[in-house]
């Protein structure tokens, strides 16, 4: 919360920032899409089936 | 953030655990006793008798159907959640530390302890799910001795039969579940005993927690250190928030190292770190000696934290820590 007031950082900084969370945000994809297919395939449909509950609680 | 105290517990708490739904909150202490708890209001739903010792360890499976339970009484323990009844029980010669369910479900994996000429071991079983599930079978799958440096921690990693554990020395390592093998290992992980280890939601990463004040991301394949988090207290344990990019670390000095003034004032906290910039972002105070385990829930709503000091916190984050974006508005890959 204190850390949200925080808008006079150098954009030296910002950019610093921007290569951590682009380098993060390259390395989850690439987990992703090395992940053994059995596995992708278990999580997909784990998802759906999620989306599925999540669908029915709404109604 | 008004947080909801759970009083049940006599002892310290070792480990705290939700259920993937994220509506139960299952905490095991030195007492003896295992206690499940609603998340949304910390009403003791009820108790799990049976351990002679303390409770080390407990997880939950993905079904909330199975809970397994570890303790100085040298039982692993399997229970009924909904009835609370304790289906089996397997006898080791020396404590069981740490536990853990397998994604699927299927098996489960121990860690006991190195003691009395008996070596530390890790042991699979395999979980019949069958029935009312008592009959369980009673000799392992697999059963192996890590060489070195004992093993503290365990969890399975993504891939089918690969089994992640911590170590004394501050190792991270991988072994084949079926041959005990050891597959992997980064030796330099931490540079004192791991004290604590949780998977992200896909496992591809998990975060350790260290007495040498810091805790570490690793890459579950390469063991890689992905990022490090350095505080200036002994940790006891780290937890991955879902949906948010903050970890949460907990420890603090040994009761006998501390003032009675901090001890009186519950200043205790549970330190906000941000994933990607490995900033701190915010404490929360509140326990009367360290924290020894965090959990947060998966639907990423609330937490909990167990403490040297009895107590269980449970923290339902408020609207503010859903809208606050410290950093901007860069987009993080969970």
């Amino acid at each position: 919360e204190d850390a949200a007031e925080e808008s006079n950082v150098s954009a030296e900084l910002v950019a610093q920032r921007k290569r951590l969370v682009d380098e993060w945000n390259a390395w989850r994809i690439r987990c992703r899409d090395e992940m053994p297919a059995a596995l992708r395939k278990k999580s997909g449909e784990g998802k759906k089936k999620q989306e599925e509950e999540e669908k029915e609680e709404i109604e | 953030m008004r947080p909801i105290l759970l009083q049940g517990h006599e002892r310290s708490l070792t480990q705290i655990k939700f259920n993937p739904e994220g509506d139960l909150l299952f905490s095991c202490s030195k007492d003896h006793v295992i206690n499940v708890w609603f998340a949304h209001n910390g009403e003791r739903l009820g108790t799990y008798d049976g351990h002679n010792g303390t409770v080390w360890s407990i997880d939950v499976d993905s079904q909330s159907r199975f809970m397994i339970s570890g303790s100085a009484d040298n039982t692993l323990r399997l229970w009924s959640i909904q009835d609370g009844k304790c289906l089996y029980k397997w006898e080791f010669p020396t404590a069981v530390k740490r536990v853990a369910f397998s994604e699927d479900d299927e098996q489960i994996v121990c860690v006991t302890e190195q003691r009395m000429g008996y070596q530390g071991a890790i042991r699979v079983f395999n979980i019949n799910r069958d029935g009312d599930g008592t009959d369980q079978p009673k000799e392992p799958t697999s059963f192996f001795n890590p060489i070195g440096s004992k093993a503290v921690v365990c969890a399975f990693a993504q891939t089918p039969n690969l089994i992640i554990t911590g170590h004394e020395s501050g190792k991270i390592a991988l072994f084949d579940a079926k041959t005990g093998d050891e597959v992997l290992n980064n030796e330099r992980a931490h540079m004192d005993v791991v004290t604590d280890l949780q998977l992200s939601t896909d496992r591809s990463y998990f975060i350790t927690s260290s007495k040498d004040k810091t805790a570490r991301i690793h890459d579950t394949r390469t063991l890689m250190v992905i990022k490090t988090f350095t505080t200036e207290t002994p940790l006891n344990s780290a937890a991955l928030a879902p949906l948010k990019p903050y970890v949460l670390l907990g420890g603090g000095q040994d009761a006998m190292s501390v003032t009675t003034t901090s001890l009186r004032q519950g200043k205790f906290e549970t330190r906000f770190w941000h994933k990607i910039f490995e900033e701190e972002v915010g404490r929360v105070k509140g326990h009367f000696g360290p924290v020894n385990t965090i959990a947060v829930s998966p639907r990423g709503d609330c937490y909990a934290s167990g403490g040297e000091d009895g107590f269980v916190r449970v923290h339902h984050f408020d609207e503010s820590y859903f809208r606050a974006k410290p950093y901007g508005d860069l987009e993080i890959e969970d």
